[in-house]
């Protein structure tokens, strides 16, 4: 209990030290006493009182003594008590801090109470607890982490001996901590592991290097796990103490790995296996991988090498030569790119190959490397290439009959299929060359990539000469793929042009070549003998089309100058009219003019002289003289005044004619010798009519005036002159002005100033149903206002009207209700009557009737309407199905039977255009016949055979009788067609079962030809027009036709000399009859 | 499938058509001959009806009219393929009730565009 208590010890150390000083104290105090008793004893005797209080003495003093060790005792206490209250409290803290921190708690803090030494001793230990509790929360937060890490540890002392592991470690290989520790590593790998880690290990750690390499450990369960170990020596006081490892678990690396390998190889078995070449390229073009088929059909080595050089044999990047390179593209883009190349394989052959590239891609989305595909697609690249070009042949055909049917300007035409020719044969260039009218040159007048400066220099070539010249005379298509090595061009200026691939195509008419195509490229072209086939039938068909617009453009010129002739006709009669008008209200023609003239002028004689043909001059009309109207007065050359009148073109005076000795006097006149004579030269335009001319017996001066009237009177006088040529006969009956507004087929309506009718024509009076008597003296306005369907027409014609007397011409079209109630488009034409100082003093209307001109028109829309009508059925098949074709539509084996439709459907467009054109040959005179002794019955045999599918298919019956025609001299092809045609219609006419009979004889000079059939006849209305062009019947709608056949069949019968004649009833049947006259074959 | 009738005197055109829309999964009856032309529409009652104007027998207007006077008849769609090509004409048509009038020579594709669109439409 001492040894425990520090109590205790003190407070027995206390009594101790109160005994060592109260005992020999009282000790002392004991002696002394007695001492003093003794001596006092010896003093007083020793008494029994003193023996007794000597005997008392000592237990008194005892007793006296007692209370106060007693109190000394207690007060040792005490004071030791309250000197050890402190410390004993501080002890006790640092005891309970003590057993706390042995009990693990490191929150604890003492309670410091003294300030001395033991305070300080607590104060330490407060921080001392502190700093433990920060150290072992730092310990044990680094505990918690090796026990959280996933990877296992290890830590292996200097001698390989485990010296501890982590949970991981458990985890992953089986061992328990304490079944690992102390023993070797060496323990933990099989033979081979441990030669690596013998080998890679241990002298790094001698080292005391870092160290990380794979290994395999041997599981608790016999599993050689892989691992990989990175470790770190361990340095205690700079002395290696061992080794702290990480062993990463490398399980799945190793998978990992292995499939990587694996795919490796399955990557490579994969693109070995692929038949197509499969290149991988880097940035600089280099092939980094290629497959087994690369290696083995592109050239070697190929790894490395620029990719470039693998599949074209070229040192620099394909698109350097224009080429569309897909490993640039994709590196551009980023995305797959696919095009079409053109390569070499190893021995140098052309292929095709299909390229898809596409982006490798790194982990950070950049593309690395390209891997190229490449297809050999060279059998399909042909096949395609050759699709294409007919494809392109195909559209280019198309478009040059299109051109041809569109268009009828050489220009355009021959631009435009120049330029389909370059790009369906896809050339370079070429030109066209049209043989001159001399025959002798050609010269260039289309070209495409031919510069000017060229065609200037060489685009005259002599017929005969050079590569075109020949075509032009051979008419065979010349194609070389290398004319440049080609014999033929040796001499030629094409050698120093730099063309290739060079053709030339005859353009062929129907009897001569008309020129030649030249198309060339600058690289090397070979011509398949399909292009040369295309070539040949385009050059063919240029030819024709250039031929048709020829023949187009002579039909316009004829037609334009038969208006024009027309056009200007009409307006000489109309001013004839206009003036004649007028000199109706002079009242008299010559020979009445000349005795008003004579008695005007006071002359003594007046004569007309006319010139006749021969420049004689006759007497036409005189005031004194007898005239026959034949008489030569002065022949031809003879010097007369009048002759000279007219030389000069004024009237001339000659003041005393017998001193005037040039002139020639005919006798008569000089007989009655006359002094002062004045000729006027009478004039239509340039043309001399003749000239009249005054006699004074004595002098006779004329004043301007005078001279300027006879000149007027000359005017009128001439053009009375010259129009009674014409209508001498109907001047002498009726009157010169009214002849002429009667023989006018068109009305002619003229007024007066004051819009007063002065007078109509017959025609005005037939078409309007107006007579002239009820006519004139009325306004225009009061002679229409029979009723108002003809307002219109009147207030039309009124403003016509307004703008004559106005000085002015006015046309204008419109519409008359006519007599019998037929409507007619009328041209008005209004035109001012001028009196002789050109004022107006009227004014002339014609109304010509332009129904003609109108059908015309319509015909021509008609035309147009039809053509364009008909020729879109079979356009929808060559249109519709090249478009379905292109498309990809038409399988394989029906692509034939397209084919075939749009041929058929081809020739049908042709056979309408060829129509259209025989009958425009035909009708412009430029068809001739080539006529030939024809046997009727063979040819109506070889006709009839023709139908037979025809006949079969609608189970018609034809019969056909030929009596004794004899030689009959005609054009066999036309009377075919003609024949064609009629047993045409009488099919496609009729229903089926019907029966056709033909009766072919002699019907005394002219050969009769009979086609009858039993169909669906003609309604009369139709039959006057059936020769029309483009008039299709009642039966029109129902049958497919251009309107053409029949206008083509009466053209060819009245080149014939023959008539036609066609009977037909409504539901019965049709008879038409033909008559041609026999002819001798010389004719 | 939707069902068209095609009727056209001119066997190519019967092909063509038949042809582009058969590629289109619609099922293509064709006519040659317009006379029992109506009652073969009656029969089949189709989504829709190309016809062409000019034919012997009964004309493709008269078919239209005929159609378009049938209560049975006259919601189906017509199409006039012709090569009738002038205003009037193509007025005249729209006059008697056709719903689309195409002129000769026509795009095949254009022409399945135009089925395609007016049979969407009428199922819609």
């Amino acid at each position: 209990m001492f040894r425990k208590k520090i109590i205790y010890k003190l407070i027995s150390l206390l009594l101790l030290f109160a005994l060592i000083i109260m005992v020999p104290y009282s000790l002392t105090i004991l002696n002394q006493a007695s001492r003093m008793i003794e001596e006092h004893g010896e003093r007083v005797n020793q008494s029994d009182e003193y023996v007794r209080l000597q005997e008392t003495f000592v237990p008194r003093l005892v007793e006296q003594m007692v209370p106060y060790a007693i109190y000394i005792l207690i007060l040792a206490i005490m004071m030791a008590m309250f000197f050890m209250r402190n410390m004993l409290i501080s002890m006790k803290e640092l005891q309970r801090g003590s057993q706390a921190l042995k009990d693990g708690n490191l929150d604890i803090n003492l309670k410091i109470v003294s300030n001395d030494e033991l305070g300080y001793v607590t104060k330490t230990f407060n921080e001392m607890a502190t700093a433990l509790k920060e150290k072992t929360i730092e310990l044990q937060k680094k505990d918690t982490y090796i026990k959280a890490m996933l990877d296992p540890i290890w830590v292996v002392d200097n001698n390989n001996n485990l010296l501890d592991v982590n949970p991981a470690f458990t985890r992953l290989f089986g061992y328990s901590r304490d079944e690992v520790t102390g023993s070797s590593i060496y323990d933990f790998f099989d033979e081979k592991n441990a030669a690596i880690m013998h080998a890679s290990l241990h002298e790094k750690r001698e080292e005391g290097i870092s160290s990380i390499y794979e290994i395999s450990i041997l599981a608790k369960d016999g599993s050689l796990i892989p691992v990989l170990i990175s470790g770190g020596p361990i340095y205690i006081n700079d002395r290696i103490y061992g080794k702290i490892s990480v062993l990463k678990d490398f399980r799945e690396q190793s998978e990992l790995r292995t499939a990587l390998r694996q795919s490796r190889d399955y990557l490579a078995t994969i693109m070995d296996s692929i038949q197509d070449e499969l290149l991988v390229i880097d940035r600089d073009y280099k092939v980094v991988k290629a497959n087994k088929a690369a290696t083995l059909n592109l050239r070697s080595p190929i790894i490395g090498e620029p990719c470039h050089a693998v599949s074209h044999g070229m040192y620099r990047p394909c698109w350097t030569e224009g080429q569309e390179c897909p490993v640039k593209a994709v590196f551009r883009t980023g995305r797959s790119h696919r095009t079409t190349h053109r390569h070499l394989d190893l021995s140098g052959d052309l292929k095709y190959h299909e390229v898809v590239a596409s982006p490798i891609r790194d982990s950070s989305g950049d593309v690395k490397n390209v891997v190229e595909l490449l297809r050999d697609v060279t059998e399909r690249a042909k096949n395609e290439e050759e699709i294409s070009r007919k494809n392109r042949e195909l559209v280019a055909l198309n478009s040059i009959s299109g051109i041809f049917s569109r268009s009828l300007s050489p220009d355009e035409i021959f631009t435009e299929v120049l330029d389909k020719m370059i790009e369906m044969m896809n050339m370079d260039g070429g030109g066209i060359f049209f043989i001159n009218e001399t025959g002798k040159e050609m010269i260039c007048r289309y070209h495409r990539c031919i510069s000017d400066e060229y065609v200037k220099k060489l685009g005259r070539i002599r017929v005969g000469e050079d590569i075109p010249g020949k075509v032009a005379v051979s008419g065979q298509i010349v194609t070389s793929s290398n004319i440049l090595k080609d014999i033929r061009s040796e001499k030629s200026q094409i050698r120093y042009s730099g063309m290739k691939g060079y053709c030339c195509i005859p353009i062929k008419g129907k009897a001569k070549i008309l020129g030649v195509f030249c198309l060339f490229n600058f690289k090397p072209h070979v011509f398949t003998s399909e292009e040369e086939n295309i070539l040949k039938s385009i050059g063919d068909m240029t030819g024709i089309a250039l031929e048709n617009i020829k023949l187009y453009e002579e039909m316009r010129a004829l037609y334009e100058y038969q208006r024009k002739r027309r056009e200007e006709e009409h307006a000489q009669l109309l001013s004839l009219s206009t003036t004649l008008g007028s000199a109706v209200e002079l009242k008299s023609i010559t020979g009445h003019i000349l005795v008003l003239l004579k008695d005007f002028f006071r002359a003594d004689f007046a004569w007309l002289l006319v010139s006749d043909d021969d420049r004689n001059f006759i007497l036409k009309s005189a005031t004194a003289i007898k005239s026959t109207g034949t008489e030569i007065i002065y022949r031809q050359g003879t010097s007369s005044i009048e002759g000279y009148s007219i030389e000069k073109r004024m009237p001339t005076v000659i003041q005393d004619i017998r001193s005037a000795d040039k002139f020639y006097i005919h006798p008569e006149i000089s007989a009655l010798s006359f002094y002062t004579v004045a000729s006027v030269p009478m004039y239509i335009g340039d043309k001399s009519v003749g000239a009249y001319a005054l006699y004074y017996h004595s002098r006779k001066d004329f004043k301007e005036e005078e001279i300027h009237f006879l000149q007027i009177i000359a005017n009128f006088l001439a053009v009375a002159i010259e129009r009674s040529d014409f209508y001498l006969s109907v001047i002498m009956e009726r009157g010169l002005s009214d002849a002429i507004l009667q023989s006018v087929t068109d009305s002619i309506l003229t007024v007066d100033n004051n819009r007063r009718v002065i007078s109509v024509n017959r025609a005005f009076e037939r078409n309007s149903g107006i007579s002239s008597q009820e006519a004139v003296g009325l306004t225009v306005r009061e002679v229409f206002n029979g009723g108002d369907e003809n307002a219109d027409f009147r207030m039309m014609l009124e403003a016509c009207l307004e703008k004559a007397l106005a000085g002015k011409n006015a046309n204008a079209e419109g519409v008359m209700i006519m007599a019998y109630g037929n409507t007619t488009p009328l041209l008005i034409s209004s035109d001012p009557v001028l009196d002789a100082d050109g004022k107006v003093i009227g004014a002339v209307n014609l109304l010509r009737d332009i129904s003609r001109e109108k059908e015309l028109d319509g015909m021509k829309t008609g035309l147009i309407r039809s053509v364009s009508h008909e020729f879109r059925t079979p356009l929808s098949a060559i249109v519709g199905m090249t478009e379905m074709m292109l498309d990809g539509d038409i399988e394989e084996k029906k692509v034939r039977k397209y084919l075939g439709i749009i041929l058929n459907e081809g020739i049908r467009l042709s056979n309408m255009v060829s129509d259209l054109l025989s009958i425009a040959k035909i009708e412009s005179g430029k068809e001739s016949l080539k006529l030939i002794s024809i046997d009727m019955e063979a040819l109506l045999i070889r006709v009839i055979e023709n139908f037979s599918s025809l006949i079969e298919k609608k189970g018609a019956s034809v019969k056909y009788t030929v009596k004794e025609t004899g030689d009959f001299v005609g054009d066999e092809g036309k009377l075919k067609q003609l024949l064609v045609n009629f047993i045409d219609n009488s099919m496609a006419f009729s229903d089926a079962g019907c029966s056709i009979e033909i009766t072919v004889s002699r019907k005394e000079d002219e050969l009769e030809i009979i086609i009858a059939d039993n169909g669906w006849g003609i309604p009369e209305e139709d039959l006057p027009r059936l020769s029309e062009r483009f008039f299709r019947g009642l039966h029109g709608e129902k049958v497919k036709g251009t309107g053409l056949g029949l206008s083509l069949c009466s053209e060819i019968i009245r080149m014939h000399d023959g008539r036609m004649d066609i009977k037909s009833k409504l539901g019965k049947g049709t008879e038409v009859v033909l008559y041609m006259p026999y002819r001798r074959q010389s004719e | 499938m939707s069902k068209v009738i095609v009727i056209d005197d001119e066997p190519f055109i019967l092909m063509m058509i038949e042809d582009k829309l058969k590629r289109s999964k619609i099922d293509v009856i064709t006519l040659r001959e317009s006379n029992n032309a109506v009652e073969v529409i009656r029969k089949e009652l189709p989504d829709l009806i190309i016809l062409d104007w000019m034919m012997p027998e009964i004309n493709g207007l008269e078919i239209c009219k005929l159609m378009k006077n049938d209560p049975d008849l006259n919601n189906i769609p017509v199409f006039m393929l012709t090569a009738k090509g002038q205003d009037s004409d193509e007025k005249l048509g729209f006059q008697c009730g056709v719903d689309r009038y195409i002129t000769k020579p026509f795009s095949p594709k254009s022409l399945l565009a135009m089925v395609l669109e007016t049979l969407g439409k009428d199922k819609s």
